[in-house]
């Protein structure tokens, strides 16, 4: 008995440790921000433009691709079921609180993870082991600030602006959906309008900066962790991407109950 | 916005990190460091001053502890017993922080190089004046072009480390570490893979500063060529955890 509390408390205390690390870690690429040289802003944009052309950018057609069937499939089933009991003015409840409010920043932020969180966390991993961590601090650089800030901040503007184009695209197709059941744009888009309300904007952005936040602390956070070698790397890759989801499902949570209140 | 001169904006950098240390102090100091896996005896202590403007190398076997001797000198690693000093500051015992702006005044060759792989050799040497000092974005560009002018890197400045063959890797790295043309150059096995005439080449570029003078240079290795001994201002024996003193 005593052991399998011990146990517990073991394991209770390494996640919590983690957390405390990870809050630190957080904090340190925060206060990164306010250390900034003045050519240091430069080389900075260009990381952050960078990050963002390959989270962002270049994530947008398989964005657009699964908004586009994820809501035609919804709303055309919904659409044919809520019809059959004449109740077809719910459509914007589905697509808006289903679609535009819970899934889409979900599945966004999932598609940035699986893309960018893993080469994230493979990079640091790598920058660690080839030592260019240590030696990044021996020029007097601070890593957050070179590794971190750029691809935090690349994260949570390239999450935030996907989410606006797979709610853009989910609303397009979503309406394809409704009309092979025989609605009429001018209903559908009343319906939608109706619906939606400006929490669903301040939502949206929200989300956009703790899914972003979550998806370059976490992967960032376990790649830098990395200390024997270079087998190391795919442990710490799956680390960091399994922590993201898990915080991203857990924070997705927490805005539902935080909504509601 | 007016043209700053070369030595203006070292002096402008310089001027945040004079705040520890002394300004007669040496440039680099061991004192009483225990270099072997625990501490024993006081009499395998490792004590060794690196006057300014001189040449220092410490030679020793892999086992001796001499590759410990860069990283407690930039305080990247605490000894055991004892201490380093920078310019008279207890390198290992200031904040983070303090310690990053600290670094500034040395310049750095880790083992290996560290260059950063996803970067140019160009950026490689542009990163510390980009990310360590108030240089305005045209003075990071006039000190890259003198550097890599200097080195001899000009036609690999585009190629990124793996790209690029040993010897350009190892003059970019040198290149990196005086970017900001400091007092102190702290070398780990910076002549590994090097013919002696490169090696000299090198080491003749590292130990003079911009303006002539030389500056103090500190070198671990575990071999050295003859022809680099004789440009060696001391050569100290790292031998059961004692300095004992060479002829170069």
């Amino acid at each position: 008995m005593t052991a399998v509390v011990a146990a517990i408390g073991r394991s209770g205390a390494r996640r919590l440790s983690v957390l405390g690390g990870l809050a630190r870690f957080a904090l340190g690429a925060f206060r990164a921000a306010a250390r900034l040289t003045r050519a240091g802003r430069w080389v900075t944009l260009r990381v952050l433009i960078n990050q963002i052309r390959f989270t962002a950018l270049q994530a947008i057609g398989l964005v657009t691709f699964l908004a586009a069937i994820l809501s035609f499939l919804v709303i055309s089933q919904t659409v044919r079921q809520l019809g059959r009991l004449g109740a077809t003015d719910l459509i914007g409840t589905v697509i808006v609180v289903a679609v535009i409010r819970e899934l889409g920043p979900l599945l966004t932020a999932l598609i940035v993870v699986s893309r960018s969180g893993t080469a994230i966390a493979a990079e640091m991993a790598t920058n660690r082991v080839m030592g260019e961590v240590t030696a990044l601090e021996a020029m007097g650089i601070d890593p957050y600030i070179y590794l971190v800030l750029p691809r935090m901040l690349g994260a949570i503007v390239s999450v935030a602006a996907l989410m606006i184009v797979f709610d853009g695209v989910a609303l397009a197709s979503g309406y394809f959906g409704a009309a092979l059941s025989g609605m009429h744009f001018q209903r559908y888009a009343n319906i939608v309008l109706t619906t939606l309300s400006a929490k669903d904007v301040w939502l949206t952005v929200a989300k956009g900066v703790v899914f972003g936040s979550a998806v370059a602390l976490f992967p960032s956070y376990h790649g830098l962790a990395v200390k024997a070698g270079p087998t190391e790397i795919p442990q710490a890759v799956t680390r960091g991407v399994v922590a993201t989801i898990v915080a991203i499902f857990i924070s997705s949570a927490l805005f539902v109950v935080v909504a509601a209140g | 916005m007016s043209a700053r001169t070369s030595k203006e904006i070292r002096a402008a950098w310089l001027a945040q990190t004079l705040e520890w240390g002394r300004s007669d102090a040496p440039p680099l100091a061991f004192i009483g460091i225990d270099l072997r896996d625990r501490p024993d005896h006081p009499d395998h202590r490792f004590d060794l001053t690196v006057e300014p403007g001189t040449t220092v190398v410490a030679i020793g076997d892999e086992d001796s502890g001499v590759g410990d001797l860069g990283g407690l000198a930039l305080g990247l690693r605490q000894p055991l017993s004892g201490r380093a000093e920078v310019f008279g500051a207890r390198i290992g015992q200031l904040p983070y922080y303090d310690l990053l702006l600290f670094r500034r005044r040395i310049g750095y060759h880790p083992a290996g190089d560290g260059l950063l792989q996803n970067l140019t050799l160009r950026d490689n040497v542009a990163l510390p004046l980009r990310f360590a000092s108030d240089h305005r974005q045209t003075e990071v560009d006039d000190r890259v072009n003198q550097l890599m002018e200097d080195f001899r890197l000009r036609a690999v400045a585009g190629l990124r480390p793996a790209e690029a063959n040993e010897e350009d890797c190892r003059r970019a790295a040198m290149a990196r570490a005086l970017a900001l043309d400091p007092d102190l150059v702290v070398l780990e096995a910076p002549f590994d893979g090097l013919t002696g005439r490169a090696a000299q080449d090198l080491l003749d570029k590292v130990s003079r500063r911009d303006d002539g003078a030389h500056r103090a240079v500190f070198a671990t290795v575990q071999d050295l060529v003859p022809s680099v001994r004789r440009m060696v201002d001391r050569l100290i024996k790292v031998a059961d955890g004692s300095a004992v003193e060479e002829k170069p």
